[in-house]
């Protein structure tokens, strides 16, 4: 990989308990581009994503390790501080959840965690966030209605927009489109292709067409490994590992 | 559902080699009702244009509806791709046969010249470069075209002999123009269906690898 990698694991290992659920995954993440995670259900892709923004720090009997750096900096590393790694890789989930507020306050609430309290600078990041998630158009005119009267794919380019809204590095995406209807998840894709320029993105996927369509290099895992790593278009024409050929083919999972 | 696939995709498999096989029955019986100057026979491959045009038609829309439906990737998605290649070289091939048959009448009259030279050596060759072609798609296996480079220059230098002597006696016995240009043709349409066998081999390595080669 010849690109600029931002995010890097090396030898990673994360037992929940006795469960063994990465086992030494080493891999890179380019910089500016989209990077897709598939595998069977329970091979550890969601896990992993987990990882890059410390969130199984907040499940019990967790043990890591092997080394995640983001930026060249080990993110497990005494003085990093969480919340700023959050801020940096923010996550999308896959049932949209925004907060039960109105449009405008869920997008200005990272922002005035993160210190901006100025109304102006607030409606500006607003704004900008709403257009960088292609979300604007539809909601201008009415930013003080709930966020839960959205449609689904509404909701989910707001959460999108959320997290825009803090100006992270990496945008970790799991299953962001699974609850979605085809248009909606079109729209999302489409947003995807967008977002690359200025942010690094990593999806996970049950999808395959999905991930061939939004993804520059794609990640194959299988039972808590990865099992092979590369250019999309190679994973999905002609892949390495017979493994990967049997699952892409639909032989297993 | 994969499993369905899977078997739609066998069946294609299936077809495309029976068309293939088609394609291959038209050139040898065009070369055959050439050298026996079996005008019957002749017309007999002629009438097999509509029928190898009406299974390519079918075969493509196959390919396109299982493409359409499944999205396949990776090996399935080769082994379409190749079907489609394969579908159009043997169209190719029984077009010359049919190209090949309509030269029969042309040059039926009158004996052959000098055993028509090396076409029909050149034809055996043709024909078997075609057989393991379609062998190797059929089962997979690269062994058997792995000498195809080598096959296909054999092809080349005999087309090239059949033109030079072909001009020999031409120049000779000016009577003899029209059957020499005729086989002249003919060899070039054979060193043609070689190379369709080529690109057939081509993709069937494609389809097993995933790597692309050149055969020339």
């Amino acid at each position: 990989m010849t690109e600029n990698c931002i995010i890097s694991t090396t030898d990673l290992n994360l037992w929940y308990q006795d469960k063994h659920a990465l086992q030494s995954v080493s891999m890179k993440i380019p910089q500016n581009k989209v990077t897709a995670l598939i595998g069977p259900s329970g091979c550890g892709k969601s896990t992993l994503l987990r990882c890059f923004n410390r969130l199984n720090d907040l499940i019990d009997h967790v043990k890591i390790t092997g080394a995640i750096t983001l930026d060249q900096r080990d993110i497990h590393a005494p003085e990093t501080d969480v919340v700023m790694l959050r801020k940096k890789v923010g996550m999308v989930f896959q049932k949209p959840n925004p907060f039960p507020k109105s449009i405008w306050e869920n997008v200005a609430y990272g922002p005035r965690v993160h210190g901006i309290q100025d109304k102006a600078d607030l409606d500006r990041i607003v704004e900008q966030s709403l257009r960088h998630a292609a979300l604007w158009n539809e909601v201008k005119d009415r930013l003080n209605d709930s966020a839960l009267g959205l449609s689904g794919g509404q909701q989910q380019r707001l959460c999108i927009a959320r997290t825009l809204a803090v100006e992270p590095e990496v945008i970790l995406m799991d299953e962001p489109c699974s609850a979605l209807d085809p248009i909606a998840t079109a729209k999302i894709e489409n947003l995807i292709e967008m977002l690359k320029e200025e942010y690094t993105v990593i999806i996970v996927t049950h999808n395959m067409q999905q991930a061939a369509r939004v993804s520059d290099y794609t990640g194959f895992m299988y039972l808590g490994k990865l099992i092979e790593c590369g250019k999309t278009g190679q994973i999905f024409e002609h892949p390495a590992e017979e493994l990967t050929e049997n699952y892409i083919t639909g032989r297993f999972g | 559902m994969a499993e369905k696939f899977h078997t739609e995709l066998k069946e294609l498999k299936k077809e495309t080699v029976a068309m293939a096989l088609l394609g291959r029955s038209m050139l040898r019986d065009a070369v055959d009702a050439l050298v026996r100057q079996d005008e019957d026979l002749a017309a007999s491959v002629v009438a097999k244009k509509e029928q190898i045009h009406a299974l390519e038609v079918d075969l493509e829309e196959h390919c396109y509806r299982l493409i359409a439906l499944y999205q396949p990737m990776a090996k399935d998605m080769r082994v379409i791709v190749c079907t489609l290649k394969v579908i159009t070289a043997s169209v190719r091939i029984g077009r010359y046969g049919k190209v090949i048959a309509n030269i029969v009448k042309e040059i039926a009259e009158k004996p052959h010249i000098s055993h028509m030279m090396s076409i029909p050596h050149m034809a055996e060759l043709v024909i078997d470069m075609i057989d393991d072609s379609i062998k190797a798609y059929e089962t997979d296996s690269l062994d058997i075209i792995a000498d195809f480079s080598a096959r296909d220059d054999t092809i080349d230098a005999l087309r090239h002999s059949t033109f030079r002597e072909g001009i020999t006696h031409m120049m000779e016995d000016p009577r003899t123009i029209t059957r020499c240009t005729h086989y002249i043709m003919v060899a070039r349409y054979l060193e043609r269906c070689g190379d369709h066998a080529c690109k057939i081999a081509e993709n069937v390595h494609y389809m097993h690898t995933g790597e692309r080669i050149e055969i020339h």
